[in-house]
């Protein structure tokens, strides 16, 4: 009744049409309709993984905000005679990389355009898909061909490399790699919002504002968003985790932001040519990507089954 | 709890109105107080409370009732179909084998197939959408051991595609289910359900799902086929067309329970339980339309909330204090017959029962002032002692 | 099903010009001017006229599409600027070994995501279904460059029980041997695998547990079938979802490997790119990803294919 149907059970996906792009979970991947009938109640409340994730997201993004306050160093300034110290020596709580600088000054500094490149996309990307979804779903039907068929193209890329060859086309630089993220996580997101329209579209209420004459617009902003949103919105969000790995992965082959500046991407591929002198060290950056992504993604997803009662409850 | 000597069916077999059904050659399968509750997530809906019900050899009985009233809980039950959120009381004694409530995973392994079979209500829906009909025959069949080889398995699948009435049952044998058309599905789907000449049929809603003359067919088949097997058969539906047409013996269920019990020309023809009545009069014109029960004005109880007292009080005409107060149990009437409405009893204003009439059986007294009314009084129920069933007599 | 599958052959058509097209445009946006660059500082007006000319800079921007379209048609994909040699051949010799690469993490993760999944499907509510999808959880999330370098550390750089990269050793007794291919591929294609197998893990998980609801495993179940074999039927039924999802997976790895190649020095087409970024060789990288996009279109139709087979009802 209220429109949150969420990103799940009824957007499973269909066999023969090729599901969201790389490993974005296609709507509906995590959530699997349950052998039992609909239980009449569900638990409302985040699960412990879930909370303990979100803990851990949050403490990333403080890191990345507080970065100035609670970096113990400059993460620039580098240190010849105090390379690869290993963790806990003299003040360096994760040792230091190839040139002397302070690993975790670096990873909490680091925290800033890795974050930030895997979050602007998904805004980006939330809001051009929603666009695309409601003029698709509410436009004619071929203005609705023309953009789903459109959006299909990109489905037969795998995602990263289209966002390697886009980024690569346009330059180095972590704008690029945030133009390259979002077109690669505009389609999924239309597709999401389209089907939400859709399904929006044949709900009573709608037609009550049709023979009232309201306009486009007015349909489009004042009675579709609205219910659309939270789905949107909660699939966005299982995105974040994905999309700060591509960001990484584009700094790793040198397609973010440019040395010597800290970006998690970057770092590992700066520190893995010490795997055998300091393989402690080495591993840093890699495991804290690894922290954040799955610490993104199982918040995410706890959001997702939370989101997924409020839909079917009334 | 409930053996085959309660109080409650020794006092009824003593009666001399009811023949007592002792002798187990005429009994294949015997429900006593059978309880069904399902559990899940703090929520319990106690959905069969309290069924007596004898199954005889080459006789259908019917479960007549609306949507909801557990119809397809207790045929299910009988064969243990539900997972863990599912508890049974009572006993569900299958001749020869003992009670199947208490038989192991193992036992009903061997009881499914071979000794009791399931028609399930959809014919699409009971096939593996992706094996061929013939395959799904052979596993049964190769599964209970009921053929030596894997050639004489089809042999068998054959003449059994073929028993049931399909033209050609060597295309069907290799047919995928969606190549064919929903009447041959379900006749393929009791191919499989005979196969191993079960001695209990049961059958939920065989023909709902199908369409009026492919319907009449199939009840058609049905019968020449448990003619020929003697098979005690169980069919649920909510059609009293189908339930005149085939049925030998007709229990009517509402929420739950049997509320009246007898031959089949006698409960549709005097039906004496008010809910019956409804059901009768709300089939629009009898024989040309499918009587639908729809329009039976309230609704049925939602099986976690029953009201107090009778459970059909809500909806019925003819409810008085009495049916509030007190939940009326299954009493023995002249021909063979059973209901359970507080208007059979002759009782205008105690609750407090005595035995007036010769109708009323003995144990009623006792049980009527226990039910107090809540959902979970299970304390009521006189035995559905059927009378010496028609199969009796061609039987002995 | 030949209808079957010439129509499905047909349906990639528009598929493959879409992706040229956009492949087209990842070309376009190079920012900055391609002549002056080519020409360099010392170019004089009439030569930069006449290159622009040469390379058909001047032309419409359909007709450049069609121009390069028909180029691409003959296997032209541009000349490496880094190499000096044309780009597809070089390319293509680097993409056999992400084949090889890519298969072997392909049958790793589907059956490790199938078995996983099933675990999680069938014993639920005990710990190794929670066990298992945490694991699959996990997978998934796993970028595959922090899992190169974790197993690097762990099972190959310290312990020395598996080569820390390449694709073959030249020397020693095994050189150049399957037995010794194989042991260069355990990490490189279990870092791979991961995320795949995550994503088949949970689809197979999400599908055996419909399966298992499905009206036809009570019919099953009241013929008294063992669980076994019940759960046997309802597998079998996930077959032609999960099919799909695992042969998307096979296809996106072809993305994914890209960082484990340059991980462990794998010589495939991942490691062309990544050298070719820094190079800024952009007709490597453009080919590359047309390869791999065609390769992406060509798995699609297998799996389209064997989708048919599996299930007897989408064959027509
Ligand atoms: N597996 C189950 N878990 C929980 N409740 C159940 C389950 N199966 C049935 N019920 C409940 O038991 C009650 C009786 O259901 P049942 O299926 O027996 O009705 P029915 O008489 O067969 O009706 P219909 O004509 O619709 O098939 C219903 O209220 C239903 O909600
Ligand atoms: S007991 Fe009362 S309410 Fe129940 S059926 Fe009889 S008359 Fe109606
Ligand atoms: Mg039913």
């Amino acid at each position: 009744m209220t429109a949150t149907q969420l990103v799940g059970d009824d957007t499973a996906p269909t066999p023969t049409e090729p599901t969201a792009a790389d490993v974005i979970p296609a709507p509906g991947d995590g959530s699997p309709s349950e052998a039992t009938p609909k239980p009449a109640l569900k638990r409302r409340r985040l699960g412990w993984p879930a909370r303990i994730a979100g803990g851990v997201c949050v403490t990333f993004l403080l890191a990345a905000l507080l970065a100035p306050l609670i970096a113990p160093y400059d993460p620039l300034a580098d240190d010849r005679s105090n390379r690869l110290q290993p963790f806990f020596s003299g003040g360096h709580l994760l040792g230091t990389d190839g040139q002397g600088r302070d690993v975790l000054s670096r990873v909490i500094w680091g925290a800033r355009p890795s974050i930030l490149t895997g979050l602007i996309p998904v805004f980006v990307a939330g809001i051009i898909g929603t666009l695309l979804g409601l003029v698709a779903g509410l436009g004619s039907h071929r203005l609705n061909t023309v953009i789903m068929r459109t959006l299909d193209v990109f489905y037969a890329f795998p995602a990263v490399l289209l966002a390697i060859a886009i980024a690569a086309a346009l330059g180095s630089g972590t704008s690029n790699a945030i133009i390259a993220l979002s077109v690669i996580l505009i389609p999924p997101i239309a597709r999401l919002a389209e089907s939400e329209v859709a399904r929006i579209r044949s709900a009573a209420f709608m037609e009550a504002a049709r023979v009232s004459g309201a306009g486009w617009w007015s349909i489009a902003l004042r009675h579709v968003l609205p219910n659309a949103a939270p789905a949107i919105v909660v699939y966005c969000t299982a995105l974040v985790g994905l999309s700060i790995v591509y960001a990484a992965g584009l700094g790793f082959l040198g397609l973010g932001v440019a040395p010597p500046t800290a970006e998690w991407g970057l770092m590992v591929n700066d520190l893995r040519q010490f795997t055998f002198s300091s393989p402690g060290i080495s591993l840093v950056p890699a495991v804290v990507i690894l922290i954040a992504s799955v610490a993104f993604n199982v918040f995410g997803d706890g959001l997702r089954d939370l989101l997924d009662v409020k839909g079917d409850g009334r | 709890m409930t053996t085959l000597t309660t109080t409650s069916d020794a006092d009824t077999d003593a009666s001399p109105d009811s023949s007592p059904t002792d002798g187990d050659n005429t009994t294949t399968l015997r429900l006593r107080d059978l309880h069904t509750t399902f559990s899940s997530r703090g929520l319990t809906v106690h959905a069969v409370r309290g069924v007596d019900l004898d199954l005889h050899p080459g006789e259908i009985t019917v479960l007549l009732g609306e949507s909801g009233s557990g119809k397809s809980v207790t045929a299910k039950s009988i064969m243990r179909l539900y997972g863990a959120n599912a508890s049974f009381a009572g006993t569900v004694v299958l001749d020869g084998r003992g009670d199947l409530l208490a038989a192991g995973p193992k036992e009903m392994l061997s009881v499914r197939g071979p000794e009791i079979a399931l028609i399930p209500q959809d014919p699409s829906a009971a096939l593996d959408p992706l094996r061929r009909i013939g395959a799904q025959i052979v596993e049964v069949l190769r599964q209970h051991k009921a053929v030596p080889s894997r050639a004489a398995a089809k042999a068998r699948a054959l003449e059994l595609l073929g028993q049931v009435g399909i033209p050609d049952p060597a295309r069907v044998y290799r047919s995928f289910p969606h190549e064919l058309s929903g009447g041959m599905r379900q006749r393929a789907v009791i191919a499989i359900a005979v196969s191993c000449d079960p001695r209990v049929l049961i059958a939920d809603e065989p023909t709902t799902a199908l369409d009026v003359t492919v319907q009449a067919q199939i009840l058609a088949l049905f019968r020449s086929l448990i003619d020929r097997m003697g098979s005690a058969v169980l069919l649920v539906t909510h059609d009293v067309g189908v339930a005149e047409e085939v049925g030998d013996r007709i229990g009517v269920m509402y929420a739950g329970r049997i509320v009246e019990y007898g031959p089949a020309a006698e409960v549709l023809g005097d039906p004496r339980h008010p809910y019956t009545r409804a059901l009768l009069d709300s089939i629009p014109t009898p024989g040309v339309e499918r009587g639908q029960l729809r329009s039976i004005t309230g609704q049925p109880p939602v099986s976690g909330e029953l009201p107090p007292g009778c459970a059909f009080a809500p909806r019925c005409p003819e409810a008085h204090d009495r049916c509030r107060a007190a939940d009326p149990v299954l009493v023995d009437l002249p021909g063979r017959r059973l209901a359970a409405c507080h208007l059979l009893t002759d009782d205008p204003d105690d609750t407090d029962t005595d035995t007036d009439t010769d109708s009323t059986a003995g144990p009623d007294s006792t049980a009527g002032p226990d039910s107090t009314g809540g959902p979970d009084s299970t304390a009521t129920e006189t035995s559905v002692e059927t009378p010496a069933p028609a199969g009796e007599e061609s039987a002995a | 099903m030949i209808r079957f599958l010439l129509r499905r052959l047909g349906l990639a058509v528009p598929t493959l010009l879409g992706v040229s097209l956009v492949i087209f445009v990842t070309i376009r946006i190079v920012p900055g001017d391609p002549v002056a660059s080519l020409l360099g500082p010392t170019g004089s007006p009439e030569a930069r006229v006449e290159l622009t000319h040469k390379l058909g800079l001047d032309q419409p921007i359909p007709v450049q599409y069609v121009t390069w379209l028909g180029r691409v048609g003959q296997g032209d994909l541009g000349r490496s600027i880094a190499k000096q040699t044309d780009a597809l051949p070089y390319v293509w010799e680097a993409f056999r070994n992400t084949i090889t690469l890519s298969l072997f993490a392909a049958a790793v993760a589907i059956v490790g995501g199938i078995a996983l999944g099933v675990i999680a499907a069938t014993r639920r509510g005990k710990v190794a279904s929670a066990i298992s999808s945490g694991v699959s959880l996990f997978a998934v999330s796993a970028p595959q460059y922090s899992v190169g370098l974790i197993l690097i550390v762990y099972l190959a750089a310290g312990r020395g029980w598996f080569p820390t990269g390449g694709m073959r050793n030249t020397t020693g007794a095994d050189a150049g041997t399957v037995a010794d291919l194989i042991r260069h591929l355990w990490l490189p294609g279990l870092s791979a695998a991961l995320v795949p197998l995550g994503i088949i893990a949970r689809m197979v998980r999400s599908s055996m547990l419909d399966a298992l609801s499905a009206d036809f495993v009570e019919a099953l179940r009241s013929r008294g079938l063992p669980e076994w074999k019940i759960r046997w039927h309802a597998f079998h039924n996930t077959l032609p979802s999960v099919l799909t999802i695992a042969g998307l997976q096979v296809g996106y790895l072809l993305g994914g490997v890209i960082f484990v190649e340059v991980v462990f020095s794998w010589p495939g087409l991942g490691l062309v790119v990544f050298q070719s970024i820094s190079q800024r060789d952009l007709p490597v990288i453009q080919a590359g990803v047309l390869v791999s996009a065609l390769a992406f279109v060509v798995i699609n139709l297998i799996v389209d294919t064997l989708h048919g087979l599996l299930d007897p009802r989408i064959r027509r």
